[in-house]
């Protein structure tokens, strides 16, 4: 027992001990460190390793041994390869080793199914579970009853280089992996299990197990597929139809629909507007070339002065023509006589303006009827209008080579007509009638056969042998 | 120098249009399957206002698409499907060809077909659309599913259409949709009501067809397709409107015993003859929820503003009516003879409640025999029967058509086995005013009305002929009329005038002149009319002149019609009398 051989040796580690310089705890004066001690020496044995320490391993060994030698035995308990060693001793590091082999031999099933010829051997451990790292199996025959002798067996008993590698050397112990006992998608698996179980209870059998049937193979989810199928189904197709159209009832009293009227209206008149806003713009608009440049303003400017110089030299004879002009005197009559007259003139235009005014409001009357006139015409014109290209609509057009030429109309004379349903001759080919109908209608170009034409001229020979045998 | 001169070909018109080939070329498609794919996705040719314009100059006739309508077509799945499609054909040749028998089954499994749901709901959002477009649908349906196995079309879609339209019959008599009935020279009209949308359909005769050369089949079986597709649906939703189960089943607890029919082995096949006895139209469909004989719901009445209580009665009425209607044969217990056509009249029996049978030989979901005593009518086309029962009316099938038109059931008389019908009068043919009536057309009215005619048929004809003759009369002196009156107004007038002189001298109690209101109304109405006339424009008068003659021809060519209808009359009258004297 290491504790007790330390107490001997260290005064420091032994209870009630008091240090001089109470800041050191006395615990901490003795180094928790075990000695490094080589083992091959007889010496060292005889000095540093108590006999008990050597007694209560073997002591311990073999109880393990027992206790292992009958789960060998067992024909339900896995030894473990020894290629998955790595992954065993991660377990068994965490769990002590007998958890860890009933535990393996739940995890991992599997792995022993590819087990060859492996050793079946007893299992040997170390003092503790921290320690503890190694599993192997003995021999079934030998292992079991053998007692594991210390010195006889240790190299069967010394652990792998690789284990040792792969050993937790860290004191702290490895967290519970609590996800061990898991399978991964457990969860849904049971539910898939608990699912085929009820069914299994109705008396449906899982897809996968059915025998493939002709309806599931490809060929017959094709034809099903197909929409000329004479067995296809139909479903509720316009289902989730959004009620776009709300009850007319709703709307009134909502007040909804005369809005909406009003909205429109208000609409029309603001288009009106502003298509005279627009008429009007586009009347007071004006060429942007014509738009003046500093040259244009320059030239603007410039421009009577220049012709000034220029025509310097008719300077005289325009004066001399102006001079002559004003020469012409006019007389005071004469300019009392203009004046009475412009006056006179004044006067004239005043009153017939006057009268006007007066007239057109007499007028106003017979404007307003023609006026309205002509707003009836232009809406009946409207009107007639509009009719026109929806009667248009409905002819038949002009859609490629052929115009549509329309059926013959099938009647049957008085003389034809029989006296009953049973005699009764159906006349004309109503599928013909569909055909020219759809044609009418503008849905199909109407089309000519493909004629059949013969490039070579057939010619006609009578055979000899055939011509000697008639 | 007028500007930067436009391109021709970017030019609006030319942008807009797409002429068939390069829209072909566009979507990669040959030109049969370009056709299938605008008729299923409702993309029609377009005729441009400025041929020359959209052809780069050009007249010659081509056909155009828009622009537009070909770049929607480029989003469509289906168009992947058309060229799988030809892949897998040309795979399938090339299987052939090298005969590997494996591969061929292999490809065939794998086959690509195209679904149209998607198209379907495109093109009709909301399920009225569709209603609105069942009536082409449900014409091609009912015509391709008389159609022969004769190689002309797949017979599966033969099979679709006969089930579809067995289905659409079963609604329609489920629902007692129907309307009118018009026995035509090229096939039977129907008319229905289908949750307030009129419904027409043709139905051709069975047996009639030569096919015609000039027709395209493959443009019609894709019609036909997508219809299918559409009626469908569109049955669907119906039958699950009146809580039918939808694949239609009989309802098992009232015709249980026709279910189990011992001699099902003899008419059709195990496997067809569910199918069979469906389109026997014989019995009733089952339920969802199998439910007691529904009452007749009481309709709700919602005042509508605007509306008065006159309109709401006239309303009532016309409801009331179309309950009657829908009830005319109930009660009534008929039989087909073999020589009728069976299908017809059971749909049209069914849908006014009628029971209906037929021989067992004839049909599988016969219910009773000939020998039932309970028949009240036996439909026969022949002219006589050698073994009748005397408790039932032989009639000729006219009769259950013409009762039908006319809203009531029309007296049996005129209808008996070898008794010269009277014709049958179209009821898709309104007369408006003024339009020449037949007098078998008047008669019918007169009986709707509840006036009993019990008459010999000469007296008929005669009281016919004179209405006939006083309506034209008045027609003619309609104009008269008015004259005479103002003439007999101013006698008064001048008569009044005189016992006023005379009668000057004495006061008499004066008496209360009655005036007629309505009268001095129409006349006050008349002469107002008659200045308005004179005041005309030369322009509106121009106008008025040629309404007036329009009027008037279309008087004149009543009064031809029912002149021609006299002579002829009159001269089956005289052949009779001579007949009748040599006998």
């Amino acid at each position: 027992m290491a504790p007790n051989r330390r107490v001997k040796r260290v005064a420091a580690s032994q209870p009630g001990f008091m240090t001089l310089n109470t800041s050191i705890k006395p615990e901490n004066l003795v180094s928790n460190r075990r000695k490094r001690i080589n083992k091959n020496k007889k010496k060292n044995w005889n000095k540093h390793i108590d006999v008990n320490d050597v007694e209560d391993f073997l002591e311990d060994v073999r109880l393990q041994e027992r206790t292992t030698g009958v789960a060998s035995t067992t024909p339900n308990t896995r030894a473990i390869m020894s290629n998955t060693r790595a992954i065993m001793s991660y377990t068994r590091a965490t769990i002590s080793t007998t958890r860890a082999i009933t535990l393996c031999s739940l995890c991992w099933p599997l792995l022993d199914s590819t087990r060859n010829n492996q050793q079946r051997r007893g299992l040997i451990s170390d003092k503790s579970d921290e320690s503890l790292f190694f599993l192997d199996a003995g021999d079934k025959k030998a292992g079991t009853q053998t007692v594991v002798e210390p010195t006889g067996r240790r190299k069967a008993s010394r652990p792998l280089k690789v284990d040792l590698i792969l050993k937790n050397n860290s004191l702290v112990p490895v967290p519970k992996d609590i996800l061990a006992y898991q399978l991964p998608n457990a969860k849904k698996l049971r539910n898939v299990a608990k699912k085929a179980e009820q069914l299994a209870a109705i008396g449906k059998v899982p897809k996968k197990h059915r025998p493939p049937t002709k309806v599931d193979g490809p060929t017959k989810t094709t034809a099903a597929d197909a929409p000329n199928n004479p067995t296809r189904d139909f479903y509720d197709i316009w289902g989730q139809e959004t009620k776009e159209t709300r009850d007319p009832w709703y709307l009134r009293q909502t007040g909804k629909a005369p809005v909406k009227a009003l909205l429109l209206k208000a609409h029309e008149v603001e288009v009106k507007k502003e298509k005279e806003e627009n008429k009007i713009i586009k009347q007071l608009a004006y060429d942007k070339d014509d738009r003046a440049t500093e040259e244009s303003v320059f030239q603007e400017q410039v421009e009577g002065l220049e012709e000034e110089d220029y025509d310097a030299n008719d300077f005289n004879s325009a004066c001399t023509l102006g001079i002559l002009n004003l020469v012409e005197k006019k007389t005071e009559k004469q300019r009392k006589k203009e004046r009475v007259q412009k006056i006179k003139e004044q006067r004239r235009l005043a009153s017939r303006y006057k009268t006007g005014q007066q007239q057109q409001l007499f007028q106003l009357r017979s404007i307003k009827v023609s006026l309205r006139q002509r707003e009836q015409r232009t809406k009946e014109r409207q009107t007639q209008r509009r009719a026109n290209q929806e009667a248009e609509k409905y002819r038949p057009r002009r859609l490629g080579k052929l115009k549509f030429t329309a059926q013959d109309l099938e009647v049957q004379l008085t003389n034809e007509l029989t006296g009953s349903l049973r005699t009764l001759k159906p006349e004309g080919s109503v599928l013909k009638d569909r055909f020219k109908s759809l044609q009418k209608r503008n849905l199909i170009e109407p089309r000519e056969r493909a004629k059949f034409k013969r490039r070579l001229k057939i010619k006609y020979v009578e055979k000899r042998s055939f011509r000697e045998i008639t | 120098m007028g500007g930067v001169q436009k391109k021709k070909v970017c030019s609006n018109s030319a942008t807009n249009y797409i002429t068939r080939n390069r829209a072909r070329k566009k979507l990669q498609l040959s030109l049969a399957d370009f056709r299938r794919l605008c008729i299923l996705k409702g993309i029609y040719p377009h005729e441009p206002k400025h041929k020359k314009k959209v052809n780069r100059g050009s007249t010659a006739p081509r056909t155009f698409y828009l622009m537009k309508d070909i770049r929607f077509l480029l989003h469509e799945p289906i168009v992947g499907k058309f060229r799988e499609y030809k892949i897998f054909v040309r795979k399938l040749r090339k299987a052939y060809g090298k005969s590997e028998w494996s591969g061929v089954t292999r490809l065939k499994d794998n086959k690509p077909v195209y679904k149209l749901d998607h198209i379907i709901k495109e093109r009709y959002p909301t399920f009225i659309d569709a209603l609105r477009d069942v009536d082409d649908a449900l014409s091609m349906g009912f015509l391709f599913s008389t159609f022969a196995r004769t190689g002309k079309c797949h017979v599966q879609t033969i099979q679709l259409c006969r089930r579809l339209t067995v289905e659409w019959m079963n609604y329609v008599i489920t629902s007692r949709a129907l309307k009118k009935v018009f026995l035509s020279i090229k096939g039977i009209y129907y008319q229905a009501e289908v949750l307030g949308q009129t419904i027409t359909w043709l139905v051709p005769y069975q047996f009639s067809h030569d096919h015609p050369t000039d027709v395209d089949y493959r443009v019609m079986a894709t019609f036909t397709e997508m219809y299918t597709t559409l009626m469908g649906f569109i049955n669907f939703r119906l039958y699950s409107s009146l809580n039918l189960v939808y694949p239609p089943k009989l309802d098992s607890k009232a015709s249980g015993a026709l279910l189990k029919g011992e001699d099902d082995g003899d008419y059709a096949l195990d496997s067809e003859s569910y199918m069979e006895k469906l389109s026997a139209l014989s019995s009733c469909l089952a339920r969802v929820v199998s439910s007691v004989e529904e009452d007749e719901a009481q309709m709700d009445h919602f005042p509508v503003e605007g509306e008065d209580v006159e309109q709401m009665e006239a309303r009532e009425k016309e409801h009331k009516e179309q309950e009657a209607q829908r009830r005319l044969f109930e009660g009534l217990k008929f039989f087909v003879n073999r020589e009728v056509p069976r299908e017809s009249l059971a749909f049209v029996l069914r849908c006014f409640g009628a029971q209906v049978s037929w021989d067992k030989s004839l049909c599988i979901g016969a219910a009773y025999d000939v020998t039932d005593e309970t028949i009240t009518h036996h439909i026969a086309d022949r002219p006589n029967m050698e073994k009748q029962y005397i408790n039932r009316y032989y009639i000729q099938p006219q009769w259950v058509y013409d009762s039908i038109n006319s809203k009531i059931c029309l007296p049996v008389e005129d209808y008996f086995l070898g008794v010269t019908l009277p014709p049958h009068l179209s009821p898709f043919v309104e007369e408006k005013e003024g339009d020449y009536v037949p007098p078998e057309k008047l008669r019918i009215m007169a009986l709707q009305r509840g006036e009993a005619i019990v008459q010999d048929e000469d007296e008929e004809d005669d009281e016919d002929d004179d209405d006939e003759d006083e309506e034209e009369e008045e027609e003619e002196e309609e104009e008269e009329e008015e004259e005479k009156e103002d003439e007999q107004n101013l006698k008064k007038m001048e008569t009044q005038r005189s016992q006023g002189k005379s009668l000057s001298v004495k006061v008499t109690p004066g008496k209360v002149k009655k005036e007629d209101r309505g009268r001095l109304e129409q006349e006050e109405k008349a002469e107002e009319k008659r200045l308005a006339i004179m005041m005309m424009k030369k322009k509106e008068k121009y106008l008025y002149d040629k309404i007036m003659f329009g009027k008037k021809r279309k008087v004149r060519e009543a009064n031809k019609l029912t002149a021609k209808r006299k002579a002829h009359d009159d001269a089956s009258k005289t052949d009779k009398k001579k007949k009748a004297k040599k006998q």
